[in-house]
């Protein structure tokens, strides 16, 4: 089954195209990585399926239902959860206040109880302003909030930018739990080795269109890479 | 001591109230980023219904106070946020002041259209009994204005800390973008902080009613008032907000006390929150206020030519040519209207360079329209021949310009705006009483002159000599545009950053052409003064400043056809079209149209059609090579054969 499925998906910044006619599709339970150069349209094309730009054509399904003329926070409820680039918190805000938004649904002692069995540390610091954490706290912040609102769809965009690479680990593992849990992944990654690694399926996207689709097994050789990133990887 | 405590109970009283204004506006600031210059006339418009309500429609007093404030300030939050500003996403800061100012004007156009410029007496809402407190009577609605006041703001407070509303508004206010991401509605989150802002100044408005009277221009003002106090709360801090409105309130009441007896210090006490504004804002250091950008992504605007990068000769000889003949047909008091219309096109012109060319909103330019009068006024007593006092009064002004470029150097597009609203009220209340500008008398008088032998003495004469010192005006300001100042101050409107990286120095062209803009505006104020012959205190005061930028934006900032266009709608157009309704309504369209025509390229004039050739030459040229651009640049997928979607990804 198809949890994210895109279809000829165009949009861009103003006048501006940057993905032209972009197909894609994440099945239910998989991880699917997504590569590409610097302005191949990577985050754009997370950020037009999350409904933060606008799709000027093509179709955005998630579970078979058309979501693509849903307003940002329509698709979010429906199940897709776009960590942003950067570190997706909201700084000025306490981490439990971060966490409690959408209380409500579960009680908040659950959320905070699932959040300390994956990132111990966060339990600590419920009270301190997100803001004030280190970078990799800040980045285990945004995953947190992901589980627990308990997304169909992750995409996750450059989570192990700026972070120590024990860190990272630490991340990418979270995200397999995520995947382990059944829910299915968009990554974009500045490690495409790890990305790939952990990833069912990989893309690759060039000028705002994609180049490659296939399975991690034939990225092995790195002559993919060669052929459509110019030995970027 | 005790001679000082009933002002402190009164200080305390009305801090209160502005205390309820300045945290409805900071509200909205935060969550919205949209300034909202008509905070005031909001609170003015609730409590006309109040007042309507209440004394015509003879409603119970809770009654009405609860429609008030419960469904019409909210209800004007609404419009506000969904009609007016939910379509400006992605415009420039000085566009969202406009479009306030443009409602400010507006709203109070509407208010006296409909109730008359009278005050109207309101009886109180709350008991007036007193009782004792050692050394002073409190009057018991005093205590309940401090309670109502504490109540809202600690209302608030546990609003924003723990309830499940607050929270999410605040996570807005972080970030709207990813409280989106999160499955709220961050477009719904900011209505209803407009809704909660704008009950909030109906409140304010309907408790200060009883004290102040119902007056469309009181009440706006007051209500203004409150900036002072939402500047120290550094226009995103509720708790500082609060004291601030106290802080004002107090300093007020006891300002009035220290003030009785020396009459040139009367405007102190009404200054007070001008003069906190504009030493906040002025004083600050460099990046301590920064605004709050809440808009989306700018839409791209591509393939535009520029305005005024040609001296626009022959724009400018028709219009010469059409003023030249002009007194053949005109006499009397039309030929005064059409000097006086000739007077405001350099006023406008001298206006655009700041707000066309620079895009700096300047909300204080009749002070310079004014000093130039009574300046010019002062140098003819004192028996300085007219052509010297005139161009020696716009040279007095040029260290004015330079004093409020100061806050343009600092400051961003609100917060200066802001700091010259402050500057423009300081200068009428604290100046034009002194012997600097009007003196005790209010008036200052310029009798016509004779000037190289010729009396100007006679309207035509004085027509064609203003004629003369207008066109000359709008050569420099043309002139301006089309230098190297004026493509600094056009690169610096669109990226102060990388014009600095240029190696350009932002600072000297902002204060080169604020001293420019307020020559010219003093020179237009000089004839402008010449030709009234008496110049008042309320001839020019600082509203004008606010209506000619509304005006201004309407027909457009950018080229001289704007300039005169605003001169025949504001001067010419009421002598015409004489009826009571369209004088009144004026202020009402020149709002609306503001409002509408902010984001216009070139206001009315820009939607005027241009047969320029070499432009669509320009452009043609340049879509089709962005459509070939476009081809080349979409690569061609090659796609492995065991790698097609449909056959990798199916499950």
């Amino acid at each position: 089954m198809i949890a994210l499925d895109v279809a000829g998906l165009r949009g861009g910044y103003g006048r501006t195209e940057v993905l032209h006619g972009v197909d894609l599709r994440v099945p239910a339970g998989k991880a699917v990585a997504l590569l590409g150069s610097n302005g191949a349209g990577k985050t754009t094309l997370l950020r037009t399926i999350a409904g933060l730009n606008p799709t000027r054509s093509g179709t955005i399904r998630l579970n078979g239902e058309s979501i693509g003329h849903r307003p940002a926070h329509a698709r979010a409820r429906a199940g897709i959860c776009l960590i942003p680039e950067g570190r997706g918190i909201f700084r000025r805000l306490s981490v439990q206040e971060n966490l409690a938004m959408h209380g409500g649904r579960r009680d908040i002692a659950e959320v905070i109880d699932r959040v300390a069995s994956l990132f111990p540390i966060l339990e600590e610091r419920l009270g301190q302003q997100a803001g004030t954490l280190s970078g990799g706290q800040q980045q285990m912040l945004a995953l947190a909030r992901a589980l627990v609102k308990d997304p169909t769809v992750v995409l996750a965009d450059e989570l192990s930018v700026g972070l120590a690479p024990v860190v990272v680990d630490e991340i990418l593992e979270a995200l397999n739990v995520l995947r382990a849990e059944g829910r299915s992944l968009l990554i974009v990654e500045q490690y495409v080795e790890r990305a790939v690694a952990m990833a069912d399926y990989v893309y690759i996207l060039n000028k705002g269109a994609v180049v490659f689709v296939g399975e991690p097994r034939q990225c092995a050789s790195g002559a993919v890479f060669e052929r459509y990133l110019g030995g970027a990887a | 001591m005790s001679e000082y405590l009933p002002f402190i109970i009164i200080g305390l009283a009305t801090g209160s109230v502005y205390a309820i204004a300045a945290m409805g506006l900071t509200v909205t600031y935060t969550t919205s980023g949209v300034f909202n210059f008509a905070h005031g006339a909001v609170g003015m418009i609730a409590t006309f219904i109040f007042y309507s309500l209440r004394v015509d429609a003879g409603l119970p007093t809770a009654l009405a106070m609860a429609i008030a404030v419960l469904g019409v300030g909210p209800a004007v939050g609404v419009v506000i946020d969904r009609v007016l500003l939910r379509r400006l996403d992605g415009a420039t800061a000085a566009t969202y002041v406009v479009v306030s100012l443009g409602l400010l004007v507006a709203l109070q156009g509407l208010a006296i259209w409909i109730y008359g410029p009278a005050t109207r007496s309101l009886a109180p809402i709350f008991p007036h009994s007193t009782f004792r407190l050692p050394g002073v009577n409190v009057g018991w609605d005093q205590v309940i204005l401090v309670a109502i006041a504490a109540g809202a703001g600690l209302g608030l407070a546990l609003f924003f800390r723990y309830s499940r509303l607050g929270i999410q508004t605040r996570a807005v206010v972080d970030d709207p973008g990813l409280t989106e991401l999160e499955g709220l509605d961050s477009g719904l989150i900011t209505t209803f902080s407009w809704m909660l802002g704008c009950s909030f100044a109906a409140l304010a408005g309907v408790l200060l009613a009883p004290l102040l009277g119902v007056d469309a221009v009181l009440l706006t003002l007051l209500a203004i008032q409150v900036f002072g106090a939402a500047v120290i709360g550094r226009l995103t801090s509720l708790p500082l907000t609060y004291f601030g409105a106290m802080l004002i309130g107090l300093g007020q009441a006891l300002a009035t006390k220290l003030v009785t007896g020396h009459q040139a210090l009367n405007g102190l006490p009404t200054s007070l929150p001008f003069i906190i504004l504009f030493a906040v804002l002025v004083l600050s250091p460099k990046g301590f206020f920064q605004e709050v950008v809440r808009t989306k992504a700018a839409a791209v605007r591509t393939g535009r030519r520029a305005l005024g990068r040609v001296f626009p000769w022959p724009v400018l000889v028709s219009l010469v040519a059409v003023a030249v003949v002009l007194p053949a047909r005109l006499s009397g008091a039309r030929l005064l209207t059409a000097t006086s219309t000739l007077g405001f096109v350099l006023v406008f012109a001298s206006l655009s360079l700041l707000i066309g060319l620079s895009r700096q909103v300047s909300l204080c330019h009749a002070v310079f329209v004014v000093f130039g009068a009574t300046t010019l006024a002062h140098l003819r007593n004192m028996g300085v021949p007219y052509l010297p006092a005139l161009l020696l009064a716009a040279l007095v002004m040029v260290p004015v310009g330079a004093l409020v470029a100061i806050p343009a150097i600092r400051l961003s597009g609100l917060f200066l705006a802001l700091a010259t609203f402050g500057f423009g009220i300081l200068a009428q209340n604290l100046l034009f009483l002194t012997k600097f500008a009007f003196g005790a008398g209010s008036v200052v008088r310029i009798p016509r002159p004779t000037v190289f032998g010729v009396d100007l003495g006679g309207d035509k004469s004085f027509y064609y000599f203003v004629l003369i010192c207008v066109v000359l005006g709008v050569i420099a300001v043309e002139a301006v545009r089309v230098t190297r100042l004026g493509r600094v101050l056009r690169a610096l409107a669109d990226s102060p950053t990388a014009t600095e990286s240029l190696g350009i120095n932002p600072t000297a062209a902002r204060v080169i052409v604020f001293c420019v803009g307020a020559f010219l505006a003093a020179i237009a104020g000089g004839l402008l003064g010449t030709l009234t012959q008496v110049v008042n205190t309320t001839t020019f005061d600082f509203f004008q400043s606010l209506v000619w930028v509304t005006v201004l934006v309407t027909t457009g900032a950018a080229t001289i056809g704007g300039s005169v266009l605003a001169s025949l709608l504001l001067v010419t157009a009421p002598t015409i079209f004489t009826s009571k309704t369209f004088v009144e309504l004026q202020p009402v369209f020149f709002g609306v149209a503001a409002i509408l025509l902010a984001q216009a390229r070139n206001g009315l004039v820009g939607l005027v059609p241009r047969p320029d050739f070499s432009a669509l030459a320009d452009q043609s040229a340049w879509r089709g090579g962005s459509r070939r651009l476009a081809e080349r640049s979409v690569p061609e997928t090659t796609v492995p054969s065991t790698g097609v979607p449909s056959m990798g990804v199916r499950a």
